[in-house]
């Protein structure tokens, strides 16, 4: 929607390390100036733009705040943009995928909560291991592919996290 | 106008000037209005001092009566007589036979699928109904207040729906209320807490009312109320814990099931002073007609277990989805005036493991809160700096895709405002117009969503399949209101709608309502037309001389400044006459001119609150 750069926005470099606290304080100073509250009893016009501003605010402080989301921004920022569905070669992570799968269908067969948290635990190690090699590599052409294929593992993660979730929601029943 | 006003931050032009505004709960039971005075936000009372009024309205034939004496006549005159219509706004036909037995009314379908009442001065829609309710509020507080308002702020429950919010808002403009905002009522209860207590930190507030249940997880950071998630149950309330001892005493006393609509009422009034009796008492004796027998709490408490499971579920659900723990919550605080049951307050209590808050009274606390916001958006600047409410959509909104199935656009717990876009495409040769079908819900199925509108895309030039680009855009506003654009990218073609749902008034209705209504039809409405006009006009000039002494010389250059200056004369020699359109036509031409300069100004704020603190890292 023909917005500036999510990190220009927060006046940053682009980069995948964000110190998360600052982004929120950040945001909060930027929303105060933006938010259609300020605007109440303002023109049409300006209402409709103070709008349109807190929008992509909005927006780019959820591309930022999350890894995966950062992850995917920044690769498109550097290389043009990646389609959103594709056939992953990476048999090795299809492997690990496979068996948390497996896992998640056992756990609920098995209703068992304590084992749910001890499998959430694991499953954020993995990421923030997977968010520590994509740190160390986005910034290196050489290593697109490898880049690429890390942040398709993060955006697997949240999808698996998010069943996870469903899981609980569902035994909560 | 107020962008116009951002780099001062002392006090508003003529501080004298207070805008009247006020915050009003639309309660499924009860209904509220309160404002700020003297920096007290306070519930306003009615001439016999009662703050509260009872959500109901009872139709004569030429009059309609609101509050206590229509609650009272509920039994007597059941068909005209319409309590709890909060429960029927923004709902079909359909969803309301759902709701159950228990509505004693008779329906008549209307031209929008919503369910009209059939009553002695003709066939009302829920709408119309809250709008009486709404009206008395308003009269009532422009006579304390003595003068007209400005607008006010209308709180929902946080899970109400795109409808149910289109609903309030058209009741609102039916009542001749301003609307400044939709506001969750969860989030107004804690902008009266956290104000008061300047908290900070995470709380949550359960929100259990005479018909809806919210909760609602915020962080409170410096005057910022951000919502992280919230949940509830759109039909879970203290009226079912009614309905459970009137079944209770329906099945002890043998009595049929199907009783007449009076008989129905004055059985469910039993039972609601039943239950506010075991508020304190540990045991309460019902009766009805000749059946008497001892209600204990133990047993009442077993009756409403369910619900208040289904109540804790939710809870923890938001929790969830705030991705916080339960041990994060700081605070809890109860809102509604069903938290007063005492097994309500005892299973919050367990389950976030410390007492729920209570110091302010729960029927007030979301009025009050809605004052307060209220307050700052009709521009009287607070001295504690101004509040920021960061707000979320309650439910996952989005399109109906191949198969049936609801592809989700916008997901639950999303920060708004927020617009998002979709591409789609054709899936047959030479295909020239594409449905979009517009849905609200967590579920896969869009059997089992909400259908919030349908509207066609046409003019598609003729491509092969899968050639044509569409961008579909949503839009949620501040208060939580969804439009929708779809565009053709590569010829441009493009279609708009401001959501109209299915279950809401058509804008033809709306234009008849208003017409009809007495409130319109008298010489007052040019009068305050014309007031409300010069009131905008003389405000859009103070911001901007304002805006000029300020920013004036580094924004503008001399031509610029010129054209500003020459219209903002000319506003001021028709504000000395009485021509309210041309006042109007003037101001809107004035706003034109100011329109490159506000957005200057706008940048120039959002490069302030960057500037300061991260200077080092700007700099690098």
């Amino acid at each position: 929607m023909g917005t500036p750069c999510h990190f220009a926005l927060f006046e940053l470099q682009p980069g995948f390390n964000l110190d998360l606290d600052q982004l929120a304080v950040r945001y909060r100073e930027l929303a105060r100036g933006v938010h259609p509250d300020r605007f109440a009893d303002a023109s049409e016009r300006e209402q409709r733009l103070a709008l349109e501003q807190s929008a992509s605010l909005n927006e780019a402080y959820q591309t930022l705040k999350s890894p995966a989301k950062r992850a995917r921004y920044l690769l498109a920022l550097k290389g043009g943009e990646l389609p959103l569905e594709v056939t992953v070669h990476d048999p090795e992570f299809l492997m690990q995928q496979m068996q948390w799968r497996e896992e998640l269908e056992d756990l609920h067969d098995s209703a068992d909560m304590a084992g749910i948290a001890a499998f959430k635990r694991r499953l954020k190690v993995a990421q923030e291991q997977l968010n520590d090699s994509f740190a160390a590599c986005w910034d290196d052409a050489a290593q697109r592919e490898q880049a690429e294929r890390l942040m398709r593992r993060m955006q697997f993660l949240d999808k698996l996290t998010y069943e996870v979730r469903q899981l609980e929601e569902r035994l909560d029943d | 106008m107020a962008l116009l006003q951002i780099a001062e931050p002392g006090q508003s032009p003529q501080p004298h000037q207070r805008r009247l505004a006020v915050g009003i709960d639309l309660g499924t039971t009860n209904s509220l209005v309160a404002a700020l005075r003297s920096g007290l936000s306070e519930p306003l009372a009615d001439a016999n001092g009662n703050v509260i009024l009872p959500s109901a309205v009872r139709y004569h034939a030429d009059r309609v009566e609101v509050g206590e004496s229509a609650r009272l006549a509920a039994s007597s005159d059941p068909f005209n007589t319409v309590l709890s219509v909060k429960r029927l706004m923004g709902r079909g036909l359909s969803d309301v036979k759902q709701l159950g037995e228990q509505l004693p009314y008779r329906f008549v379908g209307g031209e929008s699928h919503m369910p009209f009442i059939d009553t002695v001065q003709g066939p009302k829609s829920p709408v119309e109904v809250s709008a009486e309710i709404l009206k008395v509020l308003r009269e009532r507080a422009e006579k304390t207040l003595g003068g007209e308002l400005v607008g006010a702020v209308i709180t929902v429950p946080a899970y109400f729906d795109d409808a149910q919010r289109q609903a309030t808002k058209d009741a609102a403009k039916l009542a001749g209320l301003n609307v400044l905002r939709l506001l969750n009522e969860p989030t107004a209860a804690a902008v009266a807490y956290g104000l008061d207590q300047s908290a900070e930190g995470v709380v949550a507030i359960y929100d259990l009312g005479g018909g809806t249940f919210d909760i609602s997880i915020l962080r409170l950071t410096g005057g910022v109320f951000e919502v992280l998630a919230t949940g509830g149950d759109s039909a879970l309330g203290g009226d079912d814990f009614d309905h459970a001892i009137a079944s209770w005493m329906v099945a002890q006393a043998g009595l049929s099931a199907d009783l007449d609509p009076g008989t129905q009422r004055t059985l469910l009034q039993a039972a609601c002073a039943a239950k506010e009796a075991l508020t304190d008492a540990s045991s309460v004796a019902v009766a009805f007609g000749d059946w008497q027998a001892e209600l204990t709490r133990e047993a009442f408490d077993a009756m409403i277990e369910p619900m208040v499971a289904r109540s804790l579920k939710a809870c923890r659900r938001a929790v969830r989805d705030a991705n916080i723990e339960i041990e994060d919550v700081q605070a809890v605080v109860m809102v509604g005036g069903s938290t007063r049951v005492p097994r309500v307050r005892e299973a919050v209590a367990e389950m976030f493991g410390r007492e729920p808050l209570t110091d302010i009274d729960p029927d007030q606390v979301v009025a009050i809160g809605a004052a307060i916001q209220a307050d700052t958006l009709a521009g009287n600047k607070r001295d504690g700096g101004e509040l920021l409410l960061l707000d979320v959509i309650p439910l996952s909104l989005g399109l109906e895709t191949m198969g049936g199935l609801m592809e989700k656009v916008i997901p639950r717990n999303t920060t708004i405002p927020v617009a998002r876009a979709q591409d789609f495409t054709t899936y047959k040769d030479g295909q020239t117009a594409m449905m979009i079908h517009v849905l609200q819900g967590e579920r896969e199925l869009i059997s089992d969503c909400r259908s919030l509108a349908r509207f066609e895309l046409r003019g598609i030039p003729p491509m092969v399949a899968g050639a044509a680009k569409i961008r579909v855009t949503f839009q949620v506003d501040a208060d939580g209101l969804l439009s929708v654009s779809a565009r053709e990218l590569g010829s441009g073609v493009e279609a708009n709608i401001q959501v109209k749902p299915s279950y809401g008034l058509t804008d033809g209705e709306i234009a008849k309502m208003l017409k009809d209504s007495f409130q319109y039809a008298s010489d007052d409405k040019v009068a305050r037309v014309l007031r409300e006009h010069q009131v905008d006009a003389q405000r859009l000039i103070e911001a901007v001389q304002a805006a000029l002494e300020v920013d004036g010389e580094r924004l503008l250059d001399a031509e610029e400044r010129m054209v500003i200056e020459l219209r903002m004369q000319e506003l001021s020699e028709l504000l000395k006459g009485t021509d309210g359109y041309a006042i109007e036509q003037q101001t809107k031409r004035l706003s034109q001119v100011t329109d490159a300069f506000a957005a200057r100004r706008m940048d120039l704020t959002v490069k302030a609150a960057l500037s300061g603190r991260n200077l080092n890292e700007i700099e690098e």
